[in-house]
């Protein structure tokens, strides 16, 4: 295997971890705690997906290798991820008085609820989607690229997705008040932000992208009840690197994690015998040693409050 | 005022939660002497369950004085068991692929060593860290010991585990042969269901003694030691650390202290496992068991140690009674899902309604002395309020 070829697959995996970051990070910066149920609400995406996939069926054509009808259910399952977090928002953590290490804790509790009911409804099973199996492209072959329509329709999504929250981050009202309230969130109240519906929309949009990131992870290998936390802590290593609570850091940080996941068998390559089993461990290791040196990651900055 | 020379005056001087879980406990007990007379539950069986959430209680204990008392937010507890459980195993297991055969007090010495080292080395690089980073970090070092413990088969024997683990007193002189020597029993009260106490009562028996001599010294241990200047100034960090340091303590060290303690108190627990399961897997030290053990100590108050033996206790029952589900053949559930959605449903619902736990810690937090001579009639108004000092949340 090429140097090239491990650097597409880092794209793919990338992709996947940049969605998840994203929504962590956001979720983070505007609700203020460490979301452990975020890789579960992945699992809630990709399963949704599934189910609206069943429904939806393979209608029209196809696109990349996918049917239409796959990425109509995408949506339906993005939506419906999003709907399960503003759900569990009113009723769970609204409700709570608590510091940011009891939300931490609920949040827990809630992963552990999300996936009970997925393993009640889907069994323990791992599942496929319906999409049938696909070649590598043979155009990428010569170059020693094996990548197949799906992995290409995987990175597109998700360029798609990044530049619409990009687009919202930047150029809307409601962007510009979530970055003001994930900058400071008494400022922002006192300016007259409706900061409530801010965190609302916060929520529905870094749950709709974890989501799509579920459903991808899905694509990508299969779906499995645990498939999200089996993810969690990866995501938490890049959205750490990139600076907790920062989008943008968590885009370069899931993209480097990504990355470096998928490019451990060069370091069995070149003479360092860690295999591919090592990887997550290899990027907790980074996220460690980043928390050390830099505890802001690479394009955090220093975040209001002591943590407790 | 003990419960035995002043039954009346002891139940008054409890709080109206302190009198409720007293009268639930009564019942239980009194529902269990019931089921264990009549024959329905197998003495063996109860005392295998009573060593499990001992055990739980055992790792309650150990996280209690690292989040309890200190404030760490330690996401590792799975893998400072599993390290106890591997030490012990390793030493001592018939296909331990690096000592095996030796006795297995050697067992709890390698444990508690190689438990101490690992502390210390997750702890240098993460007890500086601000708390929910900590509780990353913490998970995430869990989760290189677990992939270590999985992967390296050259040493841990990989996914197929250990077995041939003997009982902790296999070797001892009177203890070893302790169950085969003692008679078989049959008690029948009840016509038709006699209880049978044979081999495997007096081998349970024996663990749980085992397990009473670890919980039993941990207590000591860590009731002396919160009672003392050590324990008070791990509370102040807890509730503090700026002002601990303000009065010039090195919090780190003190931190690392009590999260080595912590951790040891966590390996005895896998040590006790070892010998009670005889064999272990790299399953051991899934993050779940941690998870499991935060629900002993949230439910049960964090800081108090009878909290965290209540919340052992209940842990098991839904461990247990989750997996009495899937013996029951027409229900088209399993034991598994309903048990994480049991554990995820009761942490969201303490988080909600009793984020302080069932059994707060009030008195255990006060030296005795300063209580016994004012305390108030209705001590759940707080201690400190009748001693005519202010409420200092």
């Amino acid at each position: 295997m090429s140097l090239i070829e491990y650097a597409a697959n880092g794209l793919v995996y990338s992709s996947i971890i940049v969605l998840g970051s994203i929504g962590l990070s956001l979720i983070y910066s505007i609700a203020g705690f460490a979301n452990f149920a975020h890789g579960d609400t992945m699992t809630v995406g990709a399963y949704a997906t599934l189910v609206a996939f069943g429904v939806v069926g393979s209608v029209g054509f196809s696109v990349l290798g996918l049917p239409i009808g796959f990425f109509l259910a995408l949506l339906i399952g993005l939506a419906v991820a999003a709907a399960v977090a503003i759900v569990t928002e009113k009723l769970v953590y609204e409700p709570l008085d608590i510091g940011s290490i009891g939300l931490l804790i609920t949040s827990i509790g809630v992963a552990f609820v999300y996936r009970a009911l997925i393993q009640l409804g889907f069994g323990a099973d791992s599942i496929r989607y319906d999409v049938g199996f696909v070649q590598p492209i043979e155009a990428l072959l010569p170059y020693g690229i094996r990548m197949t329509q799906h992995d290409v329709a995987i990175v597109v999504s998700a360029a798609v997705l990044v530049a619409g929250l990009h687009t919202l981050l930047q150029h809307t009202d409601l962007g510009r008040k979530m970055r003001a309230m994930a900058d400071n969130p008494d400022l922002a109240r006192a300016s007259g932000i409706r900061t409530g519906r801010v965190k609302r929309w916060s929520w529905i949009i870094g749950a709709g992208l974890a989501g799509a990131g579920g459903a991808f992870l899905g694509l990508f290998n299969v779906l499995e009840p645990r498939m999200g936390f089996s993810v969690l802590l990866v995501i938490f290593a890049a959205v750490i690197l990139g600076g907790i609570g920062s989008v943008y850091g968590a885009m370069l940080g899931g993209f480097v994690i990504g990355m470096v996941v998928e490019m451990m068998p060069l370091l069995t390559d070149v003479g360092i015998p860690i295999g591919i089993k090592y990887a997550n461990a290899v990027a907790f290791l980074i996220m460690v040693a980043v928390l050390l040196v830099r505890p802001t990651g690479i394009a955090g900055q220093a975040i209001g409050g002591e943590g407790v | 005022m003990g419960a035995l020379t002043d039954p009346r005056g002891y139940w008054d001087d409890l709080t109206a939660t302190e009198q409720w879980v007293t009268a639930a406990i009564g019942l239980i007990v009194l529902g269990l002497v019931l089921l264990l007379l009549t024959g329905i539950l197998s003495p063996s069986y109860f005392l295998f369950l009573f060593g499990l959430a001992g055990m739980y209680a055992l790792l309650s204990f150990g996280l209690n004085s690292q989040w309890g008392f200190t404030g760490l937010i330690n996401f590792s507890v799975a893998a400072f068991f599993g390290l106890g459980a591997y030490g012990a195993a390793l030493m001592t297991g018939s296909n331990s692929p690096i000592a095996g055969g030796y006795d297995p007090v050697f067992g709890v010495v390698v444990a508690l060593v190689l438990a101490a080292v690992v502390a210390v080395a997750i702890g240098i690089p993460t007890l500086r860290l601000r708390t929910d980073y900590l509780a990353i970090a913490t998970l995430g070092l869990a989760e290189v010991v677990r992939l270590i413990v999985r992967h390296e088969s050259q040493w841990t024997n990989g996914s197929a585990g250990i077995r041939g683990i003997p009982t902790f007193f296999a070797s001892w002189p009177v203890l070893g042969t302790f169950p085969d020597v003692m008679p078989g029993l049959e008690i029948e009260l009840v016509p038709g269901s006699p209880i049978v106490l044979g081999y495997s009562f007096w081998q349970q028996s024996l663990n749980v003694a085992l397990l009473l001599v670890f919980l039993g010294g941990s207590f000591a241990v860590l009731r002396r030691a919160q009672r003392s200047p050590w324990g008070r100034l791990l509370r102040t960090i807890r509730s503090d650390e700026d002002l601990a340091k303000a009065l010039g303590k090195n919090t780190y060290s003190y931190k690392m202290q009590a999260f080595v303690l912590g951790s040891l108190i966590m390996a005895l627990a896998g040590v006790f496992y070892a010998h009670l399961n005889l064999f272990v897997d790299p399953g051991r030290l899934d993050p779940i068991t941690t998870f499991y053990v935060w629900v002993a100590v949230i439910l049960g108050g964090s800081g108090s140690n009878r909290g965290a033996l209540l919340g052992g206790f209940v842990v098991v029952a839904i461990r247990e009674g989750s997996r009495a589900l899937n013996d029951v053949s027409w229900l088209p559930i399993e034991g598994a899902p309903i048990r994480l959605l049991a554990i995820g449903l009761l942490i969201i619902l303490v988080m909600r309604f009793r984020p302080q736990g069932i059994l707060p810690p009030q008195r255990e937090l006060i030296w005795p002395s300063a209580v016994d001579d004012a305390a108030p009639s209705r001590p759940d108004r707080g201690v400190r309020e009748a001693k005519g000092g202010g409420s200092d949340d």
